[in-house]
């Protein structure tokens, strides 16, 4: 320990105090009538009852399971069958011939006065020519 | 002879016989560190009357990873600024002889003693660093955990003042300048 350590520490001890008896009752005395906070072992208040997490897991988890063998109950139900239906009834059968006759039809008529067109040409085209 | 640590457990349990003996041998070091920082005597006292009932009310939270005597301590810091008057704020003021307690208490010796010479130089935080490293030998990391300061706050000013003590057992530097 350094020079100015010892000095301090010498210093130190040379300040005589003692507590006085008087003072030792006084602070006894006020110790009687001092009441602990947040004493040790002692439990803290809970909000909840001891065994509310217990009941709280336990109803949810049968809450769980009910609503789990509802939808399987719900599904073991046979579903309502089904009317079979007469498809081709419902359906209108097209006549796809006669559809397509009557889509076509107006072209193959142009296509055929085209060519009675061509034919009248060619004759009228011969007779100027003499042949 | 119960060890520190059950005496704690038993005080905590609400033994006040128990917290009687666990602070009996900090109370006159208790008092003695208290008179640097109080007015008067009775101030002292009365800090120290504190300082015990607050630490036997929240015993309770005393956590065992600080050594008892450094909460202690903390406490009474606490306590001494609660109580010191408004008008002596710092203790580096200068006070009247008679009166002040930390004189009355020293015993006759032909050079003054350093503590009154710190007190004038210091401020209080550094003048308490000073007084729990070299009167209490407490580590610096106590002396910070007392002082609610960090470990280079304490290294720092333990340098300081030791610096400005130095200077004023030399003669080589003006008293009257505070540190820290």
């Amino acid at each position: 320990m350094d020079k100015l350590a010892n000095r301090l520490r010498e210093d130190a001890d040379k300040i005589e105090v003692s507590v006085s008896e008087e003072l030792d009752h006084r602070i006894a005395a006020s110790l009687q009538g001092v009441t602990q906070e947040g004493v040790a072992g002692k439990p803290r208040e809970r909000s909840r009852p001891s065994g509310f997490w217990w009941a709280s897991s336990l109803t949810g988890i049968a809450a769980a399971a009910a609503v789990i063998v509802i939808i399987n109950l719900q599904q073991a139900e046979e579903p309502p069958q089904a009317t079979p239906t007469d498809v081709v009834a419902v359906v209108p059968v097209i006549d796809w011939q006669a559809e397509t006759a009557a889509l076509t039809g107006p072209l193959q008529q142009e296509l055929e006065n085209l060519q009675a067109d061509i034919r009248k040409a060619e004759e009228k085209v011969k007779k100027d020519i003499g042949l | 002879m119960r060890t520190e640590t059950q005496l704690v457990e038993a005080a905590q349990a609400g033994s006040t016989e128990a917290f009687a003996d666990l602070v009996r041998s900090y109370r006159d070091r208790l008092l003695r560190f208290l008179l640097t920082r109080c007015a008067t005597y009775a101030d002292a006292e009365d800090a120290l009357q504190d300082t015990l009932i607050n630490a036997y009310r929240y015993i309770n939270s005393y956590d065992a990873r600080w050594r008892f005597s450094t909460w202690l301590y903390r406490i009474a810091i606490n306590n001494a600024a609660k109580i010191r008057s408004p008008d002596v704020m710092e203790l580096g003021e200068l006070r009247d002889e008679e009166s002040d307690p930390l004189l009355q208490c020293i015993s006759d010796s032909d050079t003054e003693n350093l503590w009154l010479s710190a007190r004038r130089i210091l401020n209080d935080d550094v003048f308490a660093a000073m007084w729990l490293r070299y009167a209490e030998d407490m580590s610096v990391n106590d002396i910070s955990r007392a002082l609610d300061r960090s470990a280079s706050w304490t290294k720092v000013n333990l340098l300081r003042g030791r610096r400005a003590l130095d200077a004023g057992m030399n003669g080589g530097r003006n008293e009257s300048e505070a540190y820290g």
